[in-house]
Order: C-alpha cells, then sequence, then structure tokens
C-alpha cells in the first residue's frame, strides 16, 4: 500500500508552504477537491515526499490563494479544473478562458459536480440539443 | 510574415481531439497555444451516484488503451481506504495485465508514430508484433481492450499453466523483433532526421511545469511510480528505469522501445514466479468505511493518479481522476517553440497523448 499522510493545514499556509516545497524539488502530485455536505471546500494539495504522498487539506474554505506562480502550470491547470467543476476560487488565477469544460455547456455554468443529475440533463437536452 | 495556424480539434495527430493555435513567423513557430476540454464525458460526476463494482466497470472505460490502470488505481484507492490486503498471485496478475498493456500501448504510440514520420513499412511490421501482444490478451482475459481483469480485492480471473507458458513464448517472438526494430529506429536516416532535435524539452522545462512517465524520462528525469513508491508487488521484480537525456522526439521513441524490453523483463519474472493461492478477497460488493485516498500508478504514459472519498454509503463521494496527459499536455507550447509547422502533428503526438482520457 503506497503510504499516504493527510495534513490540515489553513489557507494562509497555502503559499509558503508551496513555496517551501517547491524550493526543496517536492513534485507536487495534483491538487483535489470535494464539497463537504454544508456546500464548503475540501482541497488538498498532494505532495510527493519520499515514497507517499503528503496531503497538506484546507477545509472548509472555497476560496484560496493560487500557487500557479510558484508551480506553474503543473498548478494551474489543476486549479483551474477545481474552479470550473465546483464552486471554489483560487484567488489570482486567470480564469479568462475556459480549460476544461466547454464553453456552451449547460449555459456556460460549469460546476457539474454540485448540479443535481436531473438539472445536468435538462439542461444539456433543452438548450444545446444534446442526446 | 506573421500567421495564426490553427490546427485541430479534430485529430491533429492521434485520433482524438485538441486543438493548437500555432503563432508562426514564416514556417517557423514562434509560440503556441494548447486547448483541451473537446471530449468532456462527465465521468467523474456519474461517479458519485454509482456503487464501487459499477464504478469499476466505469472507469475501466474512461480509456481504451490503459483501460486497466483505471480499473486498477480506482481498486487500489478502496483497499486502502478499507485496509484490504490482495493476495500475492491477485497482484501479480494484475501487474502481467499492467505490463502487457504498457507493451501495446507503447507499440501503438510507436507505430502512429512512425507513420507520422513516414517510415510505413517499419509502422506495420510494429503493428504486427502488436498484434501477438493482443492476442495474448484476448486468451487471459476474453477482451482486446476493457479487460475486466480486476475487481475490488484481487483480480477476477486466474492464468492457467496454459495461458503463462502461451505468454512466455509470446514474448519470446516479440523480444526477438524488437531488437530489429530497435537498430532500425537507430540506423534509419529518415527516423533521425525528423526526429532529433525536434521538438525539444528541456528537463529543467520538465521539471518546472511538472512532465512525467516517458514524456519526463526522455527528458533526463528519472521518476517512475513503479520504483518510487512500489505497489502490487512491483518491488519484487528486477527491472531498469530508462532514461535519456536528449529531450526530443528522437528520444521518447528510444524511450518507448527500451521501455518495452524492460516490461518483457517484469512479466517474465512475475510469470515465473506466479505464487499458489487466492487471485482476489470475493466477488461481493464490497463494504467500504468512510475515508479517502489517493494512490498512483504508473500507467503507460505515466503517473496516473486516483483521489478517491468515501462517506461509508454505497456511492462514491468523490472520484478525482487525473491522467498524464494532464500533466504532459502543458508541455506542448514549449516544445512547439521554435519548429517548423510542418512538425507540428509529430511534436503533438510525441507525448504519447490521451486526450479523451484527460477530459474524462
Amino acid at each position: 500500500m503506497q503510504e499516504y499522510k493527510k495534513i490540515l493545514i489553513s489557507q494562509e499556509e497555502v503559499r509558503p508552504l508551496a513555496q517551501r516545497m517547491r524550493e526543496s524539488g517536492i513534485p507536487l502530485a495534483m491538487i483535489h477537491a470535494f464539497l463537504r455536505d454544508d456546500g464548503k471546500g475540501n482541497v488538498s494539495y498532494e505532495y510527493e515526499v519520499g515514497s507517499g504522498i503528503e496531503s497538506y487539506t484546507v477545509d472548509g474554505v472555497n476560496e484560496l490563494p493560487t500557487i500557479s506562480d510558484i508551480y506553474d502550470l503543473g498548478a494551474e491547470w489543476p486549479e483551474r479544473e477545481i474552479s470550473e467543476l465546483l464552486p471554489i476560487t483560487f484567488t489570482g488565477l486567470d480564469t479568462s478562458q475556459r480549460l476544461f469544460l466547454p464553453d456552451t455547456l449547460i449555459g456556460g455554468q460549469g460546476q457539474i459536480l454540485v448540479l443535481p443529475m436531473e438539472k445536468v440533463i435538462e439542461k444539456t437536452r433543452g438548450k444545446e440539443g444534446g442526446q | 510574415m506573421s500567421y495564426i495556424v490553427p490546427i485541430g480539434p479534430y485529430h491533429p495527430a492521434l485520433e482524438e481531439p485538441v486543438h493548437a493555435r500555432l503563432y508562426t513567423e514564416g514556417e517557423r513557430i514562434d509560440h503556441a497555444e494548447v486547448f483541451i476540454g473537446y471530449n468532456h464525458r462527465g465521468i467523474e460526476k456519474l461517479a458519485q451516484q454509482k456503487n464501487f463494482i459499477q464504478t469499476l466497470v466505469m472507469v475501466e472505460r474512461v480509456c481504451g488503451i490503459c483501460s486497466h490502470s483505471h480499473a486498477l488505481a480506482y481498486a487500489m484507492a478502496l483497499e486502502s481506504i478499507a485496509g484490504m490486503e490482495v493476495p500475492k498471485r491477485g497482484q501479480y496478475i494484475r501487474v502481467i495485465i499492467a505490463e502487457l498493456e504498457r507493451l501495446h500501448s507503447h507499440y501503438l504510440w510507436l507505430g502512429i508514430a512512425l507513420h507520422i514520420i513516414g517510415h510505413d513499412s517499419l509502422f506495420m511490421h510494429t503493428w504486427d508484433d502488436r498484434e501477438a501482444i493482443m492476442d495474448i490478451l484476448e486468451e487471459l482475459t476474453g477482451n482486446r481492450v476493457n479487460y475486466g481483469m480486476v475487481t475490488v480485492g484481487g483480480s477476477r480471473r486466474d492464468i492457467s499453466d496454459e495461458q503463462r507458458k502461451n505468454t512466455l513464448a509470446m514474448l519470446d517472438t516479440i523480444e526477438k523483433s524488437m531488437d530489429g526494430i530497435r537498430d532500425m529506429i537507430l540506423g534509419d536516416k529518415t527516423i533521425a532526421l525528423r526526429t532529433r532535435g525536434v521538438g525539444i524539452l528541456t528537463k529543467e522545462d520538465a521539471l518546472r511545469i511538472g512532465a512525467i512517465g516517458p514524456h519526463a524520462r526522455a527528458s533526463g528525469v528519472p521518476v517512475d511510480v513503479r520504483k518510487d513508491a512500489p505497489y502490487s508487488s512491483y518491488e519484487d521484480f528486477d527491472f531498469a528505469l530508462v532514461t535519456h537525456d536528449g529531450g526530443d522526439v528522437f528520444s521518447r521513441v528510444l524511450i518507448r522501445v527500451l521501455e518495452n524490453y524492460e516490461s518483457i523483463k517484469i512479466i517474465r519474472q512475475a510469470l515465473e514466479a506466479l505464487p499458489a493461492g487466492r487471485i482476489n478477497l470475493g466477488t461481493r460488493i464490497p463494504r467500504i468505511p468512510a475515508g479517502e485516498y489517493m494512490v498512483r500508478h504508473e500507467a503507460p504514459r505515466g503517473q496516473l493518479c486516483y483521489k478517491v472519498v468515501t462517506d461509508g454509503g454505497e456511492f462514491n463521494r468523490r472520484v478525482s481522476i487525473h491522467v498524464p496527459t494532464f500533466r504532459n499536455a502543458p508541455t506542448l507550447p514549449v516544445m512547439l517553440r521554435n519548429n517548423s509547422v510542418a512538425d507540428a502533428g509529430l511534436i503533438i503526438a510525441s507525448i504519447d497523448p490521451c486526450f479523451s482520457c484527460m477530459d474524462r
């Protein structure tokens, strides 16, 4: 079993941590996110430390600072993807263009992970001529 | 004179959608942009409404090439949450299929690359050998793709002694043939002219952007999950982590040829030392407690990440899938810069992209 360690941090720690990790040559494996029942975000920064993953998690926050200036496109694409799929935003991230979801999906609304499936089907069929 | 040359989104290199916009000065690409998201299928959304076995079947269809990788990574995430220990024989069978998948994926890409390069005779020779691998996969699993070999807690099918012998015989045949392919690639002038010095990704850029898999290894970055964070008994096998410091399309071709030899070595060892015993922990729908885990698997194109969050219920709370192309596609603008427009298709193809995989 691969080692996986979860560590809770505050949103203020996100950037200093990323800076330290980058300077130490630690790769950022991915940024993951999901929503809690109360609609608050849970965002994990998964760093490859040794043979395991250290998952630095900010819980209960829907707005975080970007680390795309620290980890380049390795962080920019995951941050853009999360902000398209979920109501979680990254301050300082350029979201002027869509990365992942089509511009027209659900009338440009995106964030399909939080919409009820019936609404997704209704919107895609009704407005865009989907199957 | 400056032009903007759009390429794609319909099948610019491989038969998958991606769009590149090349900003050119005459024939030279000054800079480029890449746009993704043309094949989003909502798989992560669907995964929130399916039980664990249904999701296992679905994620195997994220990709038609590395289907086993997806099922394996998802199952490993659930097993890690539940603290399951997969029987050793089940682990070895998973490795055998994973490495056969890597072989057929690398052969597939080699053939396509050679076709784009213009060496169609070697393309056909490569794909002829690939058929032998596909036949063995069909014999072992019943399918040429979407093998259905993984279940939560082990493997779904065993490997008989006859299948074991047939697979070893196939490996002998393709290994011998691979020598010829390798020599041709190393010595052919056309291949050298089309690939050497083309689409360079330096080691510094690969590290800066976070490239992974054979793509990163071809730029001299020694990363491989099978070595860095072994799983499913990979630590039992003797194989080399192959790197090359050229960083060009030629290095990417060569890396995949050399990695085929390593996959053959792993499969041989796994088949010859296949442990006795059970192959799984049972095939009932598993009960997975609340938890979360991220696992990594070295898929043919590089590190595949699955993060699964469960709440103790019947369904997944969240399944987050990130394929190697998601990490490697951002390197394309760097690789395209200062190359000729005529080489753009080959450079895009050289990361061995799977855009449909990436879009999920």
